[in-house]
């Protein structure tokens, strides 16, 4: 290993890409405009009012479920964050159907007929709730707040009943309010550099082997050693500047103040970190090495800079899908769970949550495993990287 | 020019042709790629200080077989040997300048970045060997100019730049002059000579014949064989012709009527490798070649 062709290949990388401005942006800016932009996405959400509709065949008993609904409807108001539009007078099921059907309506309840008998018998009440079935996950959450709603009402549809208990919600780690993007922050700055690195040297290292540069570079006396050291110290430092910008951009918050025409804003995601940042950064620095040598590996199966892009969807997004952090490991059906472990942007995601949301530090046995595995997967495909450089002499 | 050639191959150069070890050696050098013989039992000696041309169509095997003298594929076969020293050996590759057929260089990076980058790697620091170098191939002006914005033909000089900036005592060429212009081809040859008087062997390949008078020394291939050695004049008075292009027809086991075999791998017609240089008793009609004369 010769030190000074290392840094002679180092050099050359870095010559290249200072001469490349779009590159650049892509590296340093484009990550932190889709962050900001996931941010603002996610924090800044618009909470749109549930339109509810309401069929009674109940008679009297039901009229009285509907009128607490629609007292509860308002005293809720916007503080709460969730807010039912309830409705002043109820309509017939068919009407409520074609409603549902022309997105009038979002969610429809049916007090049937035997409702009365449950209140007055005190066996419980059995609701029917309508929706769209066009979209589970959102119609899941508009039937929870109409449940709630319904549970602040209790009350007053049962006199003298003292209601459900309240819940208040504390957590250990990290802040009962934090966001989705205060959980998947961590993901993101270990996702994006790899994935960018990633990519960046497979189509570098594919131009050398196209170009004839790697030939070239082949009949002088450096090892294939020295080349991938050489790569994955000079993608290096576009990945350290990288990892440092972007949790430059997660972590801090700057208030500016109002000025002249200008409101007060904030710089910065302000996500709250609570662990070392030194031990994000190496987890997010080893992902990176284990990508330099991905990107060679892959550049031996590719023709052209498209057949590279062509790795993204084979390579990057099932790595993105199986981390962890979309669905939990344990949630996976069996045969992926393995899959997934095997996998190193899961052991980054994990390692990142645990440092950054959970405080952990260098005794953790989690951020011990987590580091352990990524180094070892980087290592192998140095290896693997190595190897497909062909030539006859070491 | 010729001062920087021979000052610098001062140190590494074999001494005046005579009766020294050859530089470039191989013994029944054989590749196959699956069940094609890209070279075929090829055995050749060359001497220092001399410019050997290597002559044959496209997908005749020049390239294979110069990536097996140089070390860059394990032959399947029998064996290569440099300066006496068997190849691949990483070591040798310091003392060999290698120009590949594509011009291998960095497109993004300056002239002066990437002959520094190649300089580098074959272990030369001397920033003025460097402009040495580069003076030598034109290019001393253009020390900031992107490669990208060279002249093809600028390109090409750049990429023999590349190849000779450690000095080496032994110069492979593939095709160096495809593709430039007759003025700076020219260049390229009187160049080529400074080296050899300074000592270097070069090995060029070429598959345009006008350039075969300019070597010492010319080896024809075809089909992986080398199937006549000698110098253009005594190659042209064995065959008979008045030029070389008729030679290597009459040679490769044709009469010389245009059979399409020259344009692609045609089928084996020399027999067996060309083991010495000329020989005087070989007749007119060239009995290298053998069978192919009735």
């Amino acid at each position: 290993m010769n030190p000074r062709r290392v840094a002679a290949v180092v050099r050359r990388i870095v010559a290249q890409f200072r001469r490349d401005r779009r590159t650049l942006a892509l590296i340093f800016v484009v990550p932190i405009v889709i962050a900001a932009l996931l941010g603002w996405v996610l924090r800044d959400q618009q909470t749109v009012p549930v339109r509810l509709g309401v069929v009674n065949e109940a008679g009297p008993v039901g009229q009285r479920i509907a009128d607490a609904l629609l007292a509860a409807g308002s005293a809720h108001g916007a503080d709460s964050g969730s807010s039912v539009r309830v409705p002043s007078s109820t309509i017939s099921e068919s009407t409520a159907r074609s409603e549902l059907r022309n997105d009038q309506l979002d969610v429809v309840l049916v007090i049937p007929a035997d409702a009365a008998a449950g209140v007055t018998s005190g066996h419980g009440v059995h609701l029917v709730v309508i929706t769209q079935g066009a979209n589970a996950p959102t119609e899941g959450g508009e039937i929870a707040q109409v449940q709630q709603l319904l549970v602040g009402a209790i009350p007053t549809i049962i006199p003298g009943s003292p209601g459900l208990p309240t819940i208040q919600h504390e957590t250990v780690f990290g802040a009962a309010n934090a966001d989705l993007f205060d959980a998947l922050s961590p993901f993101f700055i270990g996702f994006f550099v790899y994935f960018l690195v990633f990519i960046l040297t497979g189509i570098s290292f594919l131009r050398e082997r196209v170009g004839g540069t790697l030939e070239r570079l082949l009949a002088t006396p450096v090892t294939k050693g020295e080349i991938v050291l050489g790569y994955t110290l000079g993608f290096g430092i576009f990945a350290t500047l990288q990892v440092i910008v972007l949790m430059a951009a997660m972590l801090i918050r700057i208030d500016v103040p109002a000025m002249g025409p200008f409101g007060a804003f904030v710089l910065g995601l302000a996500v709250p970190s609570v662990g070392s940042p030194w031990i994000a950064f190496l987890i997010a620095m080893l992902l990176a090495i284990g990508a330099v040598s991905l990107g060679i590996f892959i550049s031996t199966f590719a023709r052209t800079e498209f057949q590279i892009l062509q790795f993204i969807p084979i390579v990057i997004v099932p790595q993105a899908l199986l981390s962890g952090i979309f669905w939990r490991i344990d949630t996976l059906p069996a045969l992926l769970q393995p899959v997934a472990r095997a996998l190193p942007l899961t052991y980054a995601a994990d390692g990142l949550r645990e440092v950054m949301i959970q405080g952990s530090g260098w005794s953790a046995p989690g951020v011990q495993l987590d580091l352990a595995v990524l180094t070892a997967v980087a290592a192998l495909f140095v290896v693997l990287a190595a190897a497909t450089i062909r030539r006859e002499v070491a | 020019m010729t001062d920087v050639a021979s000052r610098s191959h001062g140190e590494n150069a074999t001494p005046p042709a005579g009766v020294e070890a050859p530089a470039i050696e191989a013994r029944d050098l054989v590749k196959t790629f699956g069940s094609i013989r890209a070279v075929d039992g090829v055995s050749i000696e060359l001497r220092p200080g001399r410019i050997y041309g290597l002559l044959g169509p496209n997908g005749s095997g020049k390239t294979t077989l110069i990536r097996l003298l140089v070390g860059l594929a394990r032959p399947t076969s029998g064996e290569a040997r440099l300066l006496g020293r068997p190849v691949p050996s990483r070591e040798l590759l310091a003392r060999v300048g290698y120009m590949t057929q594509a011009d291998g260089i960095y497109p993004e990076l300056s002239v002066w970045e990437n002959i520094r980058f190649f300089a580098a790697l074959y272990g030369s620091f001397d920033r003025l060997r460097l402009v040495d170098t580069l003076r030598v191939v034109g290019l001393a002006d253009r020390v900031d100019t992107p490669a990208l914005q060279l002249s093809g033909g600028m390109r090409r000089r750049l990429s023999l730049a590349c190849a000779l900036v450690h000095q080496p005592p032994i110069v492979v060429l593939d095709e160096p002059t495809v593709g430039i212009d007759p003025a700076l081809r020219v260049q390229f040859w009187r160049h080529f000579r400074s080296l050899s008087a300074a000592g270097a062997t070069l090995l060029v390949s070429s598959h345009v014949m006008d350039e075969a008078d300019r070597c010492d020394e010319l080896l024809f291939i075809l089909a992986g064989r080398i199937f006549a050695r000698g110098t253009s004049a005594e190659l042209r008075q064995r065959a008979g012709t008045a030029n070389l292009e008729e030679a290597y027809l009459r040679f490769s086991g044709d009469g010389g009527d245009g059979d399409p075999r020259l344009l692609g791998d045609g089928p084996r017609a020399g027999h067996g490798p060309a083991d010495g240089g000329p020989r005087p008793d070989d007749g007119p009609t060239g009995s290298v070649a053998g069978g192919g004369a009735e």
